[in-house]
């Protein structure tokens, strides 16, 4: 422990004499990152991912010499740790590889626990709105799902506001938006949405919505009929995958889950499927960032490994992207082809949240619904 | 033994030694171990945001869902959950330790298993069993045969309840069956001589006998059930029934810890205020000695007519809470179809060599070069927290008795108790923020494995503190007073005699640890540094995949550790109590 901590102390003294040299290693190629990286031996990695393991084996081969010790942990996890290191003044963490961006964007970023990094290599190559206020290395979904064994026409549901319906009473499944981030933030968006939701309200019953007094918005208005029209909450999305997807099922519900999971059809025994054609939408992507911790010690290792989790030039992605390409994800770089079995990016009629703007308003939905229930 | 007691014969410096200097080091000790983290969590809830959490939970609009119906539930599954764990563990424990029924060492096996089967295993095999048409998906085996299943027994508070007994019942059964292993034949036998019928005899002194363990079992398996998380996750949620462990996960998960820490704070008042009052009764009667160093001898009880039928409900219940648990995890590490458990059984998940189209390639868990390591880690971070546990809950449980009544036996012991209420994360987060930094000469502890050992024998200590004193407080002051009379000082005391004497419930209570330490996740996760991770770690990582199969066959690896564990530790107080064999 005291080797290491003399380790990062000296490292520090080499690589870190002014502020400026930061900002250097910003700008620097993965080329001129790799001796330094190799000088401080190792680079720490929290991943929300197992699939970290994989990305170690690639990494290492790509550049012997940096040991790469990745710990998988969710992202609450992650930020209650970074958070009580940083306080005792333990600085042992380089990169983050996390999601529940509002919670990391308040707790963390605004704090000043996490630093921003783009690789310059692929900085091209990357949307301006997925390289800040935190580096997006891929979108993941919290979209509606439905059965395509018992619906074979395709969608039963068009609209959102069909769930609210007498038909899918009892019959709308999701995890308790209580218990988890992401359906949380998937609530939030459709409240951040108040007047996409009031014209598909219009395209749906003919007639504006009035709205309760003591709610905002037609988003709002949504969340409640949803709750009040029996929505099943669920403890995880295995239970809800199970209950949405079984292919033998005969009057199947359906369920707000996660599109990638449909890879998973065949093993299981689902008949999975996203309902894409959806008015206003169908719900959520979300961002799984990479970030470097406030006072990383191994700054140069940490840039060496968010670079090359991006992947190199190659369709898939190669080693450093592949174990995270799988279809119903997005890669944020554009050179990285979307599996070609899934929807592609563009034509998914999903939300892309926005960190900052959902953590302003998750805390009013998060009370709106523990009303409801 | 009262508080002055301890002073009188020994005089001066005695009294100073071991009347003042023990207490003192234990208060150090509780208070840098579980006062400090949880300080630390309360002076979180007195920030800004902190009040708006107090007032959230208790004076808003949200109260009534955030506050007082999870509150309501949880209070009914705690008090439910206790008294059933009560009734099935006690029953179990007189039949296997006072009685004469067959199979008594299978009986008390299988009341051992089922708090080393975590409790999503009971609520699947419930699930398997009773789950109603509410989800869609394939329904359980009852509804399937024709038989419809009501929502209020498949899903809520029954079902949560039931399940949490069965689970928690062998918790009960540990440390009442420890208690009543040491009714002496004595005692009984004075009692049939006097000319007591058997329910006379029963009431009149077994039960008093035993009431510290009942209590402090009583007191474990009501905290466990208040504190479970995954039982009413499972079965609860569905019909949108909300317990306090819910809730507080949820406000964590969701990124408002500061709800959740008040969460905490209350359900650790709450729960407080019935230990203290289950605290009153012990304390406000005598105390019954009954490990006096003479005729420990146990006296079994003929059953006669009933051995049989009485042998056959202990059975069942061991089917139903052990047997039944265990074969849907053994079926779901066989079945490569999580929706049909019991059909294309394979032991690829075990075994088999990966690569091919099973579980995208993995091989199976035996295959994987991580588990011997992590099987190594698992076994001596429970082995190493079991000890320290039960090295610091011996001497808390024994300070506790020796002052019964006093004001620093009550506040110990509450104390003692708080750490099984303090949700995993905030403990751990509070322990990296205390002990992260170096405090003067000390060096930092982070990442080392002592920080972990420390945080994870505070976290252990209630069930080492309850166990310990359930058995201490049936030790005969006598045997202890002569000893001190020849010279033998605290140490000394404490090895030659209490140990052996009190070795079946100290065993008890650090099975209970070294189970819990296997199991648990939560702690382990934030606190563990190295990249060998320990069992439950892996488990979660295939978990996390979607690979079930694996997780649930690690969890069956770990139920053999936790077995075997138990069968050693029975092993070891059979061969230093050789006077209790007849």
């Amino acid at each position: 422990m005291l080797k290491r901590l003399m380790k990062s102390a000296l490292a520090a003294c080499v690589v870190l004499p002014t502020a400026a040299m930061a900002t250097d290693l910003d700008s620097m190629t993965p080329e001129q990152l790799l001796p330094l990286a190799q000088k401080e031996g190792s680079v720490t990695v929290f991943s929300l991912s197992s699939r970290i393991a994989k990305v170690e084996k690639a990494f290492e081969a790509a550049y012997p010499g940096v040991d790469l010790i990745g710990l998988d942990m969710s992202s609450t996890k992650q930020i209650a740790r970074l958070e009580a290191e940083q306080q005792a003044g333990v600085h042992a963490v380089d990169v983050l590889y996390i999601a529940d961006t509002p919670v990391v964007f308040t707790k963390l970023l605004e704090a000043k626990r996490i630093v921003n990094y783009v690789p310059p290599r692929v900085a091209g190559q990357i949307d301006d709105r997925y390289k800040g206020p935190l580096l997006t290395q891929r979108l993941s979904t919290k979209v509606l799902m439905y059965n395509e064994k018992a619906y074979p026409g395709g969608s039963p549901v068009t609209n959102l506001w069909q769930l609210t319906q007498p038909e899918w009473q009892g019959k709308v499944l999701m995890v308790d938006p209580s218990q988890r981030g992401e359906l949380l933030d998937l609530l939030t968006e459709i409240a951040l949405h108040p007047d996409e939701m009031a014209s598909a309200y219009k395209a749906q019953f003919g007639k504006d919505i009035v709205v309760d007094a003591d709610l905002q918005g037609a988003g709002e208005q949504f969340i409640k009929d949803l709750f009040a029209n029996d929505l099943i909450l669920v403890p995880n999305s295995d239970v809800l995958n199970k209950s949405v997807g079984d292919a033998a099922a005969k009057n199947p519900p359906v369920g707000f889950g996660t599109y990638s999971d449909r890879r998973d059809n065949e093993k299981e025994g689902w008949a999975l499927q996203i309902a894409n054609d959806v008015e206003p939408a169908n719900g959520i992507l979300f961002p799984a960032v990479l970030t470097i911790a406030d006072k990383a010690p191994n700054p140069a290792a940490a840039r060496l490994l968010i670079d090359f989790m991006f992947g190199d030039d190659t369709p898939t992605g190669g080693a450093g992207f592949e174990p995270f390409n799988v279809p119903g994800d997005y890669a944020t770089r554009t050179t990285i082809a979307h599996h070609p079995d899934s929807v592609k990016l563009d034509a998914l009629k999903a939300w892309t949240i926005d960190p900052a703007k959902t953590a302003a308003a998750r805390g009013r939905v998060s009370d709106l619904i523990i009303t409801l229930q | 033994m009262t508080f002055l007691s301890t002073f009188a014969p020994s005089g001066g410096r005695r009294l100073f030694r071991s009347g003042f200097i023990m207490p003192a080091v234990l208060i150090a000790i509780v208070a840098i171990l579980v006062v400090a983290p949880l300080v630390r969590i309360l002076l979180s809830t007195l920030t800004p945001e902190g009040i708006a959490a107090w007032q959230a939970v208790l004076a808003s609009p949200l109260s009534f869902n955030l506050w007082w119906r999870p509150l309501f539930n949880t209070m009914i599954l705690g008090f439910g959950v206790a008294s059933g764990c009560l009734v099935i563990g006690g029953f179990l424990a007189w039949l296997v330790v006072l009685t004469d029924v067959p199979g008594r060492r299978l009986l008390g096996l299988m009341a051992t298993l089922p708090y080393m089967i975590p409790s999503f295993a009971a609520a699947l095999a419930w699930g398997t069993l009773f789950r109603n048409s509410r989800l869609g998906g394939s329904a359980g085996f009852f509804e399937t045969n024709g038989l419809a299943i009501p929502d209020w027994l498949a899903w809520g508070l029954v079902p949560t309840a039931i399940v949490l007994i069965a689970h928690y019942y062998s918790l009960a059964y540990t440390i009442i069956a420890a208690a009543l292993s040491s009714v002496g034949a004595d005692l009984v036998e004075a009692g049939q001589m006097a000319g007591a019928k058997r329910p006379r005899i029963f009431f009149g002194i077994i039960l008093p006998v035993v009431t510290p363990a009942l209590i402090a079992a009583a007191s474990l398996t009501f905290a466990g059930a208040v504190a479970n998380f995954a039982a009413p996750a499972l079965l609860g949620l569905p019909v949108r029934m909300q317990t306090l462990s819910t809730r507080l996960f949820g406000m964590i998960e969701t990124g408002q810890n500061e709800r959740g820490f008040v969460l905490a704070l209350l359900l650790i008042a709450v729960s407080a205020l019935f230990l203290w009052m289950s605290d009153r009764i012990v304390s406000g009667r005598k105390a019954f000695i009954t490990v006096t160093g003479k005729g420990g001898r146990t006296k079994r009880f003929p059953l006669g007519a009933w051995r049989w039928p009485l042998f056959a409900i202990a059975v069942i219940i061991g089917l139903l809470t052990t047997v039944m648990p265990v074969l849907v995890l053994a079926a779901s590490s066989l079945a490569p179809q999580s929706g049909a458990l019991f059909s294309n059984w394979t032991l690829h998940f075990w075994i088999g060599e990966g690569g091919g189209e099973i579980a995208q390639g993995q091989a199976g868990i035996f295959r994987n070069p991580v588990l011997i390591d992590a099987l190594w880690n698992t076994i001596r971070l429970g082995l190493v927290v079991a000890l320290t546990t039960m090295l610091l809950g011996l001497a808390l449980a024994y300070t506790i008795v020796q002052r019964r009544g006093s004001l620093l036996a009550t506040i110990l012991s509450q104390l003692a108790f708080v750490p099984l209420l303090v949700p995993s994360i905030a403990f751990a987060a509070a322990y990296i923020a205390l002990f992260g930094a170096p405090i003067g000469p000390l060096p930092s502890l982070y990442g080392t494995f002592a920080l972990l050992v420390i945080a994870a024998s505070a976290h252990n200590l209630p069930f080492a503190v309850q166990s310990g004193r359930s058995v201490l407080g049936q030790i005969s002051a006598d045997i202890e007073e002569s000893a001190r009379l020849t010279g033998a000082g605290l140490i000394r005391r404490l090895f030659a005699i209490i140990f052996p004497l009190a070795i079946r419930g100290l065993f008890a209570g650090a099975i209970l640890v070294f189970v819990k330490m296997v199991r648990d996740l939560s702690l382990v996760v934030l606190l563990f540094t190295a990249t060998s991770p320990v069992l439950s770690m892996v488990a979660y990582r295939y978990a996390a995949e979607g690979f079930m199969q694996f997780a649930n066959a690690i969890t069956l690896v770990i139920l053999v550790v936790c077995l075997a564990a138990s069968l050693v530790a029975h092993g070891l107080q059979n061969r230093v109590q050789k006077w209790k064999e007849t």
